[in-house]
């Protein structure tokens, strides 16, 4: 039995030869098969025993041979069916892999499932993907979100099948799953890992992320698929790889890090006001001095809006190509090549994806850019500068994930609503600053709530990952809420 | 601003190649509403006009010219694997010119 294993543990097994890929595999693959939350797209089970029956020789110094994992279903792998969990991708095999997959391959880690999402990446629920709604494997009950869109990545990793799994981050899509399923989840700076072969939601704001359930195994996955991709991305930075793991030393002494004043007066649930005190006490413990900053109340309502905006504008241009006609699907009858298009994206896309895409477009006009999509990308500035201005002060922001513990399926979907008060428009939207931004941004468990685990996060400047990964394991250490599964804790 | 109306919504979404209920027009009516709005307010934020737009998170400077390396391309037959409807090595559509 070695679900419920980090990479570093199983890795241990793995060179001492107490274990072999293939057996870890089969068995994570049939623990995929008994799943109930309808997390999984496609199970790779052919491709993956074979891959793994060719990895005979351990490898002591790579961390990651023979470790099995999920991505989510909007990297692009080729000859393997990939959805992006929605009807007009139903069928499209890519003929290509994407980078990240390839540095995984490069690395002997076996892909064994593709994993549900929001479709298109495009919403924060779990519930729009074309085979429907992904449960929260800590509630049986199916009351209560994993939130998306990368959500069937995290049940899998908070089940214990994988030790980690590819996600993607273009508002929070990782960060705020990790939170409602107890995992760490990393999203590293914009640029630091190449987008290549990630299906493009929103470029500008799109970014690799990943769920893990320790932080050491996040600072060593962010060592194999960081660094430049000169091939394919010329937004992927070219700055050198640096060693995470060696930075994890949990001592802060001498850093200073901000809570945001306006952020914590929006959490509602006093159990995630408590968890954050038992962070700042932990920080401090490990050295570091906390101190409440003001942000703006006013930028901060501001992030929803521009997000919108700029996400859906952005979106609108990027899914253009889905046309039905070099792939998608061909839905009745057609007397022209308009109709096939007006066919395929009709019934290929779901409502919520139409409606986005006819408000990034109408953002776009010429006669409303200014009032609109320009006017989304200058405040989107405004909130980056506010943030640069703390972070010159201080090492990093400390921040809750959300403001409630569990969130009911009942409650904020993503509609366009002006029925949410100020409040929970700013403590459930904020991670979105590290997307407008790019800063690198890591959700870390910080309490359970009657069987629900619940993060904090951790934000920092770009391209200071290892000390973003140094705090997150500095509190990780303290708390003692590391490797948290459904395994652990039910 | 250019002022919409289910009309203007029907029409955005038929430039974008899709079409919806007119149920779904309605919830799209009022989630335009709402954003508008909120869009409004975002005019009122001190300093929103004197800052440039912000396209990326930051800066890229990198710059540099890949080797030029000959590749294999993608062969016919892949390039044409997600078609739904193919002929003599090309997509079938319907007649453009009759």
């Amino acid at each position: 039995m070695y679900l419920g294993k980090t990479v570093e543990e199983l890795h241990e097994l793995l060179v001492s030869k107490k274990v072999t890929p293939l057996e870890l595999t089969k068995e994570a693959i049939e623990a995929l098969k008994k799943e109930e939350t309808n997390a999984i797209e496609t199970i790779c089970e052919k491709e993956a025993l074979e891959f793994a029956a060719t990895l005979v020789e351990p490898e002591v110094d790579n961390l990651f041979w023979g470790i099995p994992y999920v991505a989510k279903d909007n990297f692009s792998t080729k000859d393997i069916l990939t959805t992006a969990s929605s009807e007009i991708l139903k069928d499209y095999v890519p003929v290509y892999d994407a980078t990240v997959i390839t540095k995984l391959k490069e690395a002997k880690a076996v892909l064994i499932a593709k994993s549900t999402l929001d479709e298109l990446a495009m919403g924060g629920t779990g519930t729009t993907g074309h085979k429907g709604t992904t449960y929260n494997p800590y509630d049986p009950t199916h009351t209560y979100k994993i939130g998306g869109s990368s959500c069937g990545s995290a049940s899998l990793t908070a089940q214990g099948i994988v030790p980690f799994a590819l996600g993607s981050d273009t508002g929070d899509s990782v960060r705020k799953p990790a939170s409602y399923a107890g995992l760490v989840g990393f999203k590293p700076t914009w640029g630091r890992i190449s987008r290549y072969g990630l299906f493009p939601f929103a470029p500008s704001l799109d970014h690799v992320a990943y769920f893990t359930r320790s932080v050491k195994d996040s600072a060593a996955l962010l060592e194999v698929l960081a660094g430049e991709d000169l091939a394919h991305d010329a937004t992927c930075s070219v700055k050198p790889v640096e060693k995470y793991t060696e930075g994890l030393t949990g001592d802060l002494k001498g850093k200073k890090i901000a809570r945001i004043k306006e952020i914590d007066e929006s959490v509602k649930d006093k159990v995630i006001l408590e968890g954050l005190d038992k962070v700042q006490k932990a920080l401090e413990e490990a050295g570091a001095t906390v101190e409440e900053v003001n942000f703006d109340q006013k930028l901060l309502a501001a992030v929803y809006p521009a997000y919108m905006i700029i996400s859906c504008a952005e979106a609108t241009s990027n899914n253009a190509n889905l046309d039905g006609i070099k792939f998608g699907p061909r839905v009745g009858e057609a007397s022209s090549y308009q109709d096939v298009m007006m066919n395929a994206r009709t019934n290929g896309f779901s409502e919520l994806i139409r409606r986005r895409f006819v408000i990034g477009s109408y953002s776009l006009f010429k006669a409303n850019q200014e009032e609109l999509f320009l006017r989304a990308q200058k405040v989107r500035r405004l909130i980056v500068n506010k943030t640069n201005e703390i972070l010159s002060q201080y090492d990093a922001i400390l921040t809750p994930c959300g403001g409630i513990v569990r969130n009911p399926f009942a409650s904020n979907s993503d509609d366009v609503s002006d029925r949410l008060d100020i409040h929970t428009i700013i403590v459930e939207n904020h991670l979105g600053i590290g997307n407008f931004g790019g800063f690198p941004s890591i959700s870390v468990p910080m309490g359970l709530d009657n069987g629900f685990p619940f993060a904090c996060n951790i934000m920092t400047k770009v391209f200071t990952e290892k000390e973003t990964l140094n705090i997150a394991y500095a509190i990780e250490k303290k708390l003692g809420l590391k490797n948290l599964s459904t395994m652990e804790v039910k | 601003m250019v002022k919409y109306d289910l009309d203007l919504l029907k029409k955005c979404a038929n430039n974008l190649m899709f079409d919806m209920s007119n149920d779904q027009y309605n919830v799209l009516l009022k989630e335009f509403d709402v954003l508008t709005k909120q869009m409004e307010v975002l005019g009122e934020i001190d300093g929103v006009n004197d800052v440039e737009p912000m396209t990326f998170p930051y800066p890229v400077y990198t710059t540099y010219l890949r080797e030029d390396v000959a590749e294999t391309p993608l062969s016919k037959k892949e390039a044409l694997r997600n078609a739904k409807d193919v002929e003599d090595g090309q997509i079938v559509l319907p007649k453009v010119v009759g």
